[in-house]
């Protein structure tokens, strides 16, 4: 892998060259509490320490509503919405978000691909940025703090700059057309990573690896967490819209007024809504409340082949997001007897 | 189960009527103004619509009847059942219609005589009052439209489903889901005003909380049953909201929940009915 | 084979040549391609399904009902049950319906050569295994004896009764057992009760037997207990089950079945789900 050091300063600069490269999206402050990804007008609006986006970076590739189809009833056509294809670079993506989009990719860019997504992501440029934990942040014991694949470039803090690694062909094509802006990496440069490592892992509130959850939620499926916190749940869906992994969606025929012309459109949905398992006949294969919490925990603790983790990356996103203040890590905690700080 | 229009072909065109119980008239308004009004009204025969036309009647034979407004005096009420007799397809136009409206706010805090009472003492009046009602509690209704006023997407969908012969699918996710795709910070979570969202039902892009000010719960509960108002009461208690304020604000568009008291009275005690 | 447009969701163009009223609820459609290479390509396995669109109402899982022979063809036997499948019963032969797929694994039915089939259906079950069973009868002699048990609540609801009436004719001299029973209807004259109380009259070895399931999950329940009993051998026992589908390719998540160790989408990983599946995936069945 290729390494180069960028200094704050220069960091800015080769901000506005991403700028002219394609729409530019990077966390910025929306309110007191919350950030987004935005698009970026003035660089200096960029939040480089910020904990965690109130929407997903997946929205930006599966987008929450989309129209697929017009159709025409006559003629009985389908015709299919071009997806515009404007490079998508989005700037500040923290390592859990980053596997986050790994998964969407297994899943929307499997044999059936899913060309809506795959038009966007071929055109998106992901650009990590390192973080520090906080109480709600459990990657390492999804074993995805430190990110391998999935990135064009990554910032590493340092104290004067950023050590930037190099993931891929398109990265190096960002990096190469502006030698001014970047220098080699030094000794001291790397021993900066070292202690930014170091001070990382000492604030993560939980240790050890969670690879065994799994296990225990099957064998304790009758845990009275679940009517506990089911009991207090709202179902208002923040937990799976906010989640960077959720990926459900409906989709609906919307006729035109015409009687010829119409729209085919999905908008994404989420399991704690009471229509997500029903089908003919008033038949709900998740009838209660309780029925879709459970869902939620079974489906985010999942395995997924592709990046040789559960679907749920330890973002914290659904319990800081949750208006229920329902907290899912200290729930995973307590069905697998897990210790450690909540 | 499903009541829908029979294929008409030629010439023949659905009649729709639009009809105005207790109400501001604004749901109607809406309708009367959606950008597409000219297209429906040639795909369409408006048998009858005070507001578009004077040759309007009361109740008219059609396939297709939005009514909106509560159900308030015996006025109302007569009214009402000559629709329902009249039309093949009722269809509760807005918030009043749907749920009540805010006049039927004080239900649960005061009955109707004392309120009456406290608003015209003893002078009396041509019409005989009731307490304001959702038109459901007097008549079927087939589909339920709400919104204060309605939405015009929602408004369109329902015409044009209703003209291929097929019946429109209501939404019956929160506000939230919305609240959450439009980007908003959620004002309940940072701010702790009592946010309506979770229990009411989508449809209006989380409009208000758009602007910044929490959902008052103007399109209603969601429906089937998925409206947790215990739960939310909790969650209001934790932010410190009183069970008074509480009770005030979810009974401002929701008092006729079948559900919302039974499930207040879980949380907050006192009051039942 | 399936074959797709560029894009996934995209449909081809089908045009129905027969509609045949099955019961009050339940027609049975035939469709044929529009476009003569899809017609020449299109390739199913029984158990799998179809998407079907009806423009302007929505797209529903279908299962495929017929036999695959007959190239470029296919039938589908559905029930009115609510928006689309009401459209779908209003569909005049020459009408144009739009169908992509086929989705979902099947049965495998290769594994299935050279034993015994038993299919067992309840109520609309009873279209996906016509398919497995057509399959085996086209292929005859790739099967040992087969047996086939349909049963429904009411005499009227039972699906394809007349067509597996008929093939009694041929029935003995091919080995196979057509075993046709309610469960509700005092008025039926033929035989009443679940399958399992018919299964002293399956012609098959359960030491070299395949099984073909498709009804609700109390059914499976107790089939499963009844055949693991009687010493079939679970590998070869498979059921089908029914989940809210919105994609049919992975992708919309409705589906979605299982716990923490065993998430599996039903239309991608299924419809078609063995034994040793079902016994370690709670809450399948
Ligand atoms: C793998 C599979 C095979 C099937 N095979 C058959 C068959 O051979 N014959 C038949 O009559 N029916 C079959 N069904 C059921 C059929 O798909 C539903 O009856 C149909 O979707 C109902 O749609 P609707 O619009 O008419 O009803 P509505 O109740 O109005 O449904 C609205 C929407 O909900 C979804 N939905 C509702 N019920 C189901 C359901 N049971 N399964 C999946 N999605 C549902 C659909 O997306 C539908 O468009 C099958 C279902 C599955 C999953
Ligand atoms: S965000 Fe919280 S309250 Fe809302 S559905 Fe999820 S767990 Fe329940
Ligand atoms: S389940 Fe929660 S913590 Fe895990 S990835 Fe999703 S939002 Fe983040
Ligand atoms: S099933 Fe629920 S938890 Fe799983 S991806 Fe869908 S919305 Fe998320
Ligand atoms: S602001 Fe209101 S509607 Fe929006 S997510 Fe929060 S509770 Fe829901
Ligand atoms: S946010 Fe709430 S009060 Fe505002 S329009 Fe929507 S439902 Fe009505
Ligand atoms: S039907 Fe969409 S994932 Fe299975």
């Amino acid at each position: 892998m290729r390494y180069v050091k960028i200094s704050k300063e220069n960091t800015y600069k080769f901000l506005e060259h991403l700028k002219a490269t394609g729409a530019l999206y990077a966390p910025q402050k929306i309110s007191d509490r919350f950030y987004d990804f935005c698009a970026i007008s003035d660089v200096h609006d960029v939040e480089f320490e910020y904990d965690r986006t109130i929407r997903p970076p997946r929205r930006f590739f599966h987008l929450p509503d989309e129209k697929m189809f017009n159709f025409d009833m006559t003629r009985h056509e389908l015709t299919p919405v071009k997806t515009q294809a404007e490079h998508i670079i989005l700037f500040g993506v923290h390592s859990c978000d980053i596997v986050g989009l790994r998964i969407m990719d297994a899943e929307f860019l499997d044999e059936q691909k899913d060309s809506y997504y795959e038009t966007r992501r071929k055109k998106g440029i992901i650009i990590g940025l390192s973080c520090l934990p906080d109480e709600y942040c459990f990657c390492n014991v999804r074993r995805i703090e430190f990110v391998d694949a999935g990135f064009d470039l990554f910032f590493h803090e340092l104290p004067d700059g950023f050590l930037v690694r190099v993931g891929t062909v398109t990265g190096h094509k960002l990096v190469d057309p502006h030698p001014e802006l970047f220098e080699e990496v030094s000794a001291d440069d790397t021993k900066n990573m070292e202690l930014f490592e170091e001070k990382r892992s000492s604030m993560f509130s939980i240790y050890g690896n969670w690879d065994n959850l799994r296990y225990f939620l099957e064998l304790r499926m009758d845990h009275p967490m679940y009517d506990r916190e089911s009991e207090i749940c709202l179902g208002c869906g923040n937990c799976t819209l906010t989640c960077p992994t959720c990926r459900c969606y409906d989709v609906k025929d919307l006729p035109a007024i015409n009687q010829v012309n119409g729209e085919r459109v999905r908008f994404w949905d989420s399991c704690q809504f009471r229509s997500h398992g029903l089908v003919a006949g008033d038949h709900n294969f998740r009838a209660t409340k309780k029925d879709r919490f459970f869902n939620r925990y079974h489906c985010k603790n999942a395995y997924c082949p592709e990046t040789t983790t559960s679907y749920c990356v330890g973002c914290g996103r659904c319990t800081y997001f949750c208006p229920a203040e329902i907290n899912f890590k200290r729930n995973l905690m307590e069905i697998a007897g897990y210790r450690g700080a909540v | 189960m499903m009541t829908i229009i029979e294929e008409c072909t030629g010439d023949c065109r659905p009649r729709v009527g639009v009809y105005a119980l207790t109400s501001c008239y604004g749901c109607q308004l809406k309708l009367a103004t959606v950008q597409k009004i000219i297209d429906i009204s040639n795909m369409v025969s408006f048998e009858s619509f005070y507001m578009l036309s004077s040759a309007s009647k009361m109740a008219a034979d059609v396939d297709v009847a939005f009514v909106e407004g509560s159900v308030s005096t015996e006025r109302d009420l007569e009214e009402l059942m000559e629709i329902r007799k009249h039309s093949r397809i009722l269809v509760a136009l807005g918030a009043c219609s749907v749920n009540g409206g805010v006049q039927s706010w004080a239900e649960g805090e005061m009955d109707h005589d004392a309120l009456h009472k406290c608003v015209y003492g003893d002078s009396k009046l041509t019409m005989q009052g009731l307490q304001a009602t959702p038109i459901s509690k007097h008549v079927d209704v087939d589909y339920y439209l709400p919104g204060c006023p309605p939405e015009e997407d929602e408004i369109m969908y329902f015409i044009s489903a209703f003209l291929i012969g097929t019946f429109p699918e209501p939404k019956d996710y929160p506000v939230c889901a919305e609240c959450r795709l439009a980007g908003n910070p959620c004002i309940l979570i940072e701010r702790g005003e009592p946010c309506l969202g979770p229990v009411i039902v989508a449809g209006c892009k989380a409009r208000c909380i758009g602007f910044d000010v929490p959902c008052v719960g103007c399109r209603g509960p969601v429906p089937h049953e998925t409206a947790w108002f215990d739960s939310l009461a909790q969650t209001f208690l934790r932010k410190g909201m009183t069970e008074k304020q509480i009770r005030q604000r979810m009974k401002i568009f929701g008092s006729h929940d079948p559900n919302i008291e039974r499930m207040l009275h879980s949380i907050l005690g006192g009051e039942t009915e | 084979m399936l074959i797709t447009k560029d894009n996934i969701y995209d449909t081809h163009k089908c045009r129905l040549l027969r509609k045949y009223e099955l019961t009050e609820h339940e027609s049975l459609f035939l469709f044929r391609f529009e476009d003569p290479e899809v017609a020449q390509n299109w390739r199913y396995l029984p158990g799998q399904f179809v998407e079907l669109s009806m423009l302007g109402y929505g797209e529903v899982p279908i299962s495929i009902c017929s036999s695959a022979r007959r190239m470029g063809f296919f039938e589908l036997c559905i029930r009115n049950a609510g928006r689309v499948t009401d459209r779908i019963h209003k569909l005049q032969p020459g009408d144009i319906v739009g169908i992509r797929g086929p989705y979902g694994n099947g049965f495998p039915v290769d594994q299935f050569h050279g034993r015994d089939l038993l299919c067992v259906a309840a109520g609309l079950g009873m279209a996906p295994l016509r398919s497995v069973f057509l399959y085996a009868i086209d292929n005859r002699w790739l099967f040992g004896n087969i047996t086939i048990i349909n049963t429904a609540r009411y005499g009227k609801e039972l699906l394809f009764q007349k067509e597996l009436e008929a093939m009694k004719d041929i029935a003995t001299a091919e080995n196979i057992a057509i075993i046709q029973s309610t469960t509700r209807d005092p008025d039926w004259p033929g035989l009443k009760g679940r399958a399992t109380e018919h299964m002293d009259k399956a012609n098959v070895d359960p030491k070299n037997c395949a099984v073909a399931m498709c009804g609700p999950p109390a059914m499976y329940r107790g089939m499963f207990n009844y055949l693991v009993d009687a010493g079939y051998d679970p590998r070869y026992i498979f059921v089908t089950l029914e989940r809210r589908m919105k994609c049919g390719v992975g992708k919309c998540g409705h589906c979605n079945i299982g716990t923490a160790t065993s998430w599996k989408y039903a239309c991608k990983d299924g419809p078609v789900f063995d034994y040793y599946a079902i016994i370690s995936i709670p809450g399948l069945i």
